[in-house]
């Protein structure tokens, strides 16, 4: 009979949490103004600008950037590190790990697991779930889970609204040392084409309204009601939700299916601000959650990835968070430094203009 | 391919972290890191990180700039002191205007992709320098 740890969330926690948010700003009435919308289109998303990564940053210079806050709160030796999983669908390369490059420049090599994964906007959920397996069975004593993206977008296609740039990081290690423990963790996946990219395609598509009901509302109810029922929990029980943030108005609409009040969704709601960052979208608002957060509170996280499937966790702050929490650059911090830009900056910085690079 | 590969390689922890050597004889420190100390030229020397804040000694913006190069200038290139250790380096700076540079400024290392080998070589990334942010580590925390 196998000896199987029948919750090994308990066994882990965060240890350390950071986040990064590029400069640059691109108001969402520039972009309504270059390519024809109407103007109310950008409200109708509840999103105002989004964060924009200037010419000399890509999804493995933000990783680096998330990472190294989460490793100042969590104040550990970086070689005791036993595994980097990087969540993206923009890996500056093709082939070759960003995972190794911010292990190396972090000081984390040669003695660790590295590598990088991708399910849309929740690969780096799943890492996370994997990190508390690996904890959990003492494979590693820590792992460092990271999700960054420079999303991409078609010129001109309503994904340009808010695809954005950030990126977010987390040491998951053992429950003991943990500024958040987690209670329990629940996975829902099918296989649904809402979004995708091809091979050497350089934008995604989407299934337009398909991109809603039954791919982000219907795995994200799912997952919260399997962890619901896995923990006898009820949603009354948590003062904080995050959900993926693909816009400002699915995170509130998905929480009124669940009823959780707009309330607890608020403070881990940051697309408004900078857009849907992919890989950090939800966990960027945990990072923001976890600011400010005091010893007993306990959030509901919900990430979601189109292809498709959605996470759910519970997690319960401790008091280890208070001396942590000021050890690194707060998520409202980098929100307070910004720089608005118009569309031909953007366009520059993000690789929108064909260059004939020699 | 116009880099060389082998020399980003055996290069990358001085981009990536900084790194220098410190004499174990006279205590001065040698960055880039050297395995011959060039102030008293012993051979006894120690891998140091010099990773940290700084301040800005003085700068020049490069306008024209090699092949690689034109989609990241204006260049910012300026002469700061690592604080703490009194080494100064050549770095570039990041996340701010020309305008905006000012002497005696606080600054921190940032890994960044400095330059491309065209469309398919490799991307190379290196530290940079971007003035502090708020919530940033007290000064003097280098590591």
């Amino acid at each position: 009979m196998v000896n199987m740890l029948l919750n090994p969330e308990k066994e882990t926690g965060i240890i350390g949490w950071g986040s990064y948010i590029p400069r640059y700003r691109l108001p969402l009435d520039e972009i309504a103004r270059i390519w024809g919308f109407a103007k109310e289109t950008p409200g109708g998303l509840r999103t105002f600008e989004k964060a924009v990564a200037g010419r000399d940053e890509d999804a493995t210079t933000m990783g680096w950037e998330a990472a190294f806050n989460a490793l100042k709160r969590a104040g550990i030796n970086p070689r005791e590190i036993g595994a980097v999983w990087f969540g993206t669908e923009s890996k500056p390369y093709a082939v070759k790990p960003s995972a190794t490059i911010i292990a190396e420049a972090l000081g984390i090599t040669p003695d660790t697991m590295a590598t990088d994964l991708e399910f849309a906007c929740r690969a780096a959920s799943e890492a996370m779930r994997i990190a508390i397996g690996a904890v959990a069975s003492k494979l590693v004593k820590y792992a460092l889970v990271i999700g960054s993206d420079t999303a991409q977008a078609e010129p001109g296609d309503i994904l340009e609204f808010t695809a954005s740039s950030a990126a977010t990081a987390f040491i998951i290690g053992p429950s003991s040392e943990a500024a958040a423990v987690f209670e329990a963790s629940y996975t829902y996946v099918t296989d649904t084409p809402d979004f995708w990219r091809r091979a050497y395609i350089p934008y995604p598509l989407h299934g337009e309204g398909f991109t809603g009901e039954p791919a982000y509302f219907h795995h994200i109810v799912n997952a919260v009601k399997g962890l619901l029922e896995k923990t006898g929990l009820s949603v009354n029980d948590f003062d904080y939700a995050i959900f993926h943030q693909p816009n400002g108005t699915f995170p509130l609409k998905v929480a009124r299916k669940l009823g959780v009040p707009k309330e607890k969704v608020l403070p881990g709601l940051v697309t408004p601000y900078i857009g849907n960052s992919y890989n950090a979208s939800a966990l960027i608002g945990l990072s923001k959650v976890l600011d400010n957060a005091k010893p007993g509170d306990r959030i509901l996280l919900a990430p979601f990835g189109s292809g498709a499937g959605s996470d759910a966790y519970s997690i319960v702050v401790t008091d280890k968070i208070i001396d942590r929490k000021d050890k690194a650059p707060k998520v409202e911090d980098y929100l307070a430094r910004k720089k608005t830009i118009d569309y031909g900056m953007y366009a520059k910085y993000r690789g929108l203009i064909k260059r004939i690079r020699r | 391919m116009k880099y060389s590969i082998a020399r980003y390689w055996r290069e990358k922890h001085s981009y990536y972290r900084l790194k220098a050597t410190k004499c174990l004889k006279c205590n001065k420190i040698n960055y880039p890191p050297s395995k011959v100390c060039r102030y008293c030229g012993s051979r006894e020397l120690e891998d140091i990180e010099l990773f940290g804040p700084a301040k800005v000694l003085t700068w020049t913006t490069i306008y024209t700039t090699p092949n690689g190069y034109e989609e990241y200038k204006p260049l910012i290139i300026a002469m700061v002191e690592l604080l703490g250790t009194g080494v100064r380096i050549l770095t570039r700076l990041t996340d701010i205007d020309p305008e905006e540079v000012r002497e005696g400024m606080l600054i921190e290392p940032v890994l960044r992709r400095t330059s491309e080998d065209g469309e398919a070589g490799i991307i190379r990334y290196a530290l940079l320098f971007r003035p502090l942010i708020k919530g940033a580590p007290e000064i003097g925390s280098n590591k």
